[in-house]
């Protein structure tokens, strides 16, 4: 690979509307990018999830279910295989990183938080920037190592 | 014995719940496709009136043909998990692919719910 390739920064970016039917879309997307790029498959269903998981947060919350409401979406791919995602939404601009943890955190059968807790789990990085007119949140998760091969099939 | 709903009840089945049968006490029912925040309450309102209707003392959900599920599928499994509580009753999720069954277990939820690999391993159940 040369240094020029190496050092190319790979990326798609998305614009949606604050809408239930736009996520499934936009999640395939995002999902089949990572993959053409070589993340596994395991990866690529975390990452769509986180995502699918963060947009609804948007619309419930942020947008409070407002329809036609802009949500951008860029994800890229570094040269160390690091891979980024950054959703901007122009909603209410409550951080939920700053909320108090929700029922759920403790008794998985009170609704709510679950999102929140795949982006946790799932992400390597989760940082909500709020901005003037919204928030900004970067999701973040490097190319892990696949997991060691037969040792019996592979000494052969 | 096995009776399919009834016509009358016909309107329970949709795309999202194609297809949806009695056996003994149970009510199996069988869910196809991705499930997230913009189908969810379509299978809701499809759970909710068939719990409402039967009021079965067993719910088998198979989701053999369910590859993807999120947080609000979740919550639609919790809220008809509560309703067969409050009437006695039991949810048994079948044939879980892994990425739905991994869901499940971030959500501590695999141990709630009875998980089964077929339908028949539930009856049994």
């Amino acid at each position: 690979m040369s240094n020029a390739q190496a050092q190319k920064v790979h990326n798609i970016s998305l614009r949606i509307q604050s809408d239930a039917a736009d996520v499934p879309a936009a999640r395939h997307a995002i999902e089949s990018f990572y993959q053409s790029h070589g993340f596994d498959k395991q990866a690529c269903e975390d990452v769509g999830l986180c995502l699918n998981e963060a947009l609804a947060n948007i619309i419930r919350h942020a947008y409070k279910e407002q329809p036609s409401r802009p949500i951008q979406i860029d994800a890229a791919l570094s040269p160390d295989s690091e891979l980024t995602i950054r959703i901007r939404d122009w909603g209410n601009g409550v951080n939920p990183a700053a909320l108090p943890p929700t029922p759920a955190a403790n008794d998985p059968l009170t609704p709510g938080g679950l999102g929140m807790i795949c982006l946790r789990q799932m992400m390597d990085i989760v940082v909500f920037t709020p901005q003037p007119d919204g928030m900004l949140l970067e999701m973040k998760r490097k190319k892990r190592s696949p997991e060691p091969q037969n040792q019996q099939a592979s000494a052969t | 014995m096995t009776q399919p709903i009834r016509p009358s009840n016909a309107k329970v089945n949709s795309e999202l719940v194609p297809a949806t049968r009695v056996e003994g006490d149970a009510v199996l029912v069988t869910v196809r496709g991705e499930i997230d925040l913009h189908n969810s309450p379509e299978l809701r309102n499809a759970l909710l009136e068939m719990l409402n209707q039967r009021q079965p003392k067993r719910l088998i959900l198979n989701l053999a043909q369910v590859p993807y599920m999120d947080s609000s599928a979740i919550a639609v499994l919790v809220e008809a998990l509560q309703k067969l509580r409050k009437i006695g009753g039991k949810l048994y999720l079948t044939n879980l692919q892994p990425r739905v069954k991994g869901l499940l277990e971030i959500a501590r939820l695999d141990t709630i719910f009875v998980l089964a690999a077929t339908d028949d391993e539930a009856l049994k159940k």
